[in-house]
């Protein structure tokens, strides 16, 4: 269970989150909505400790992670899967090696072979052929490196996924492969996640409930309909645009 | 009458404490992980190769030419005089403890502090450290320390190698250029001059460089904000602090030369 309490944070001067209580259950998943800019991505940073609250807590399985030592904090990311939104690979490592580091740890070295046999059967689950094992990150294009970013976060069968805008710049088919994937994650391992996105149809596909981050606060949290039929004003303005394709997926 | 005190210093004197805080943390965190080289050893030696054999040819040219330059002038100015064999104690000595160390390290700020800066600040604006924070990594264990170890192994040889090839190229050019000078007056004059401490003495100089322009340039790179044009102003703010860090550590050295 993730679990946010008061959760508060200025970035520059500006206040970004202004007291964030929101609790992600055990094999829920949970998608985040809000304007850009809104703190999303704040956030999902603040689960696995990248950013340290000015006030509040988020409790990961129960461990504060604004108090956690660093051997506590390393504990809980071992068990994150964090999908960045710009795949954050890295450039002078091959896609092998990108998947490798999350394949085992500092002090595990697993066999070569074997985590080269598992990284063709996640990159198979995101779409992606093979051949690519040895490219560099700069050879993909925008679509796959995000796709390699996903398995790199599937690779270390993690509890806890946190999806900063998976489907963003993916074409449809992809999209649906990366929701398709979502659900099936949930549904046979039980993964939570939390997701975040502007991609209002892949809302309404994979989330269990939909939360709006609106003005530094969690303005709505409610199961997908209930999200869709809500006269909030707020609520209006933000799904309206989806309003045309979305009932169909609800 | 009560007297306002702008907080604008004291904020400005807090962010520089901060700031060496922060340094002197990163500092320690490599100390602590030194002992285990089975987490950064490949890292380390395709860094070492790097940073070694990959500088070499520059390293060895700007020796050539400060030797070049320092015989040709020693002999301009001190011809008739002083004793042509004067020539030999000045090459060697100015190279050893001085041009070689500092040269090889202004070489090094230029291909390798800057590139370091550069790739993680660039690192740092991608998400990239975040990434390796999100999956358990420690960046200092991937990024840092085997830079700054690779540093300070490499330097000295390099350093050693550019001595040789400065006092060489200022026998050579001397011999060239220098009217009435023989090789057996450079060769009485580098060994009237040579004590074996001068040269230990350029090789510590050259780890204690290492060490400043690998650790400097990871520290400011890992500071690095904003998009690529910050990652320009870290790389030339790393540029310019390991350039006047090498500076002061030579003035700070020189006592150490007077030891033995």
């Amino acid at each position: 269970m993730i679990e946010f309490r008061d959760l508060h944070k200025s970035l520059g001067g500006e206040a970004i989150l202004r007291g964030i209580d929101l609790v992600v259950q055990e094999g829920e998943t949970l998608v985040l909505l809000g304007p850009s800019g809104a703190g999303k991505s704040v956030l999902l940073k603040h689960a696995i400790g990248l950013l340290r609250p000015d006030r509040g807590d988020v409790l990961v399985d129960g461990v504060s992670i604004a108090r956690a030592s660093a051997a506590e904090l390393k504990r809980v990311r071992r068990r994150v899967g964090y999908v960045f939104q710009n795949a954050a690979l890295f450039d002078s490592l091959t896609i092998a090696e990108n998947l490798r580091l999350a394949q085992d740890d500092d002090r595990e070295l697993r066999d070569v072979e074997e985590c080269r046999a598992e990284a063709k059967v996640l990159l198979e689950r995101v779409n992606l052929d093979p051949s690519v094992l040895d490219m560099y990150p700069p050879q993909l294009s925008g679509g796959m490196r995000k796709r390699v970013g996903v398995a790199r976060a599937i690779a270390s069968h993690p509890r806890y996924l946190l999806w900063d805008e998976p489907t963003t710049g993916l074409d449809p088919v992809n999209a649906e492969t990366i929701d398709a994937l979502i659900k099936e994650l949930a549904a046979e391992l039980g993964v939570t996640s939390i997701v975040v996105t502007h991609d209002l149809e892949s809302a309404f596909q994979v989330g269990d409930r939909i939360a709006l981050l609106y003005e530094g606060r969690i303005h709505i949290c409610a199961p997908p309909e209930e999200v869709f039929t809500s006269t909030d004003p707020v609520v209006q303005r933000f799904v309206r645009r989806g309003r045309v394709s979305v009932p169909a997926a609800v | 009458m009560s007297t306002v005190v702008s907080p604008a210093p004291l904020r400005g004197v807090l962010s520089g404490l901060e700031t060496i805080g922060r340094a002197a943390l990163l500092a320690v965190s490599i100390v602590r992980i030194l002992p285990r080289p089975r987490m950064y050893l490949r890292s380390f030696i395709n860094q070492a190769y790097l940073m070694g054999i990959r500088s070499l040819p520059l390293v060895l040219l700007m020796a050539f030419l400060g030797g070049a330059v320092t015989s040709q002038q020693t002999g301009a100015q001190f011809t008739g005089a002083l004793p042509l064999w004067v020539i030999g104690s000045v090459v060697a000595a100015s190279v050893i403890t001085e041009l070689g160390p500092v040269l090889t390290a202004i070489v090094l700020v230029g291909r390798i502090g800057a590139s370091i800066a550069a790739e993680i600040a660039s690192m740092k604006v991608t998400e990239q450290i975040d990434a390796l924070y999100a999956m358990g990594r420690d960046p200092v264990v991937y990024l840092v320390v085997p830079r700054v170890l690779a540093g300070v192994v490499v330097l000295p040889p390099l350093v050693v190698l550019a001595d040789a090839m400065g006092v060489f190229s200022g026998w050579g050019i001397g011999l060239l250029v220098v009217d009435g000078l023989t090789s057996a007056d450079f060769v009485y004059g580098m060994r009237f001059y040579f004590r074996p401490w001068a040269l230990i003495f350029s090789v510590l100089k050259a780890g204690a460089f290492g060490f400043a322009i690998t650790f400097l340039a990871c520290f400011i790179g890992l500071e690095g904000r904003g998009g690529a044009e910050g990652v320009g102003r870290t790389t030339t703010a790393a540029v310019v602090a390991t350039t006047i860090a090498i500076m002061v550590l030579d003035v700070a050295l020189v006592p150490v030369l007077k030891m033995y």
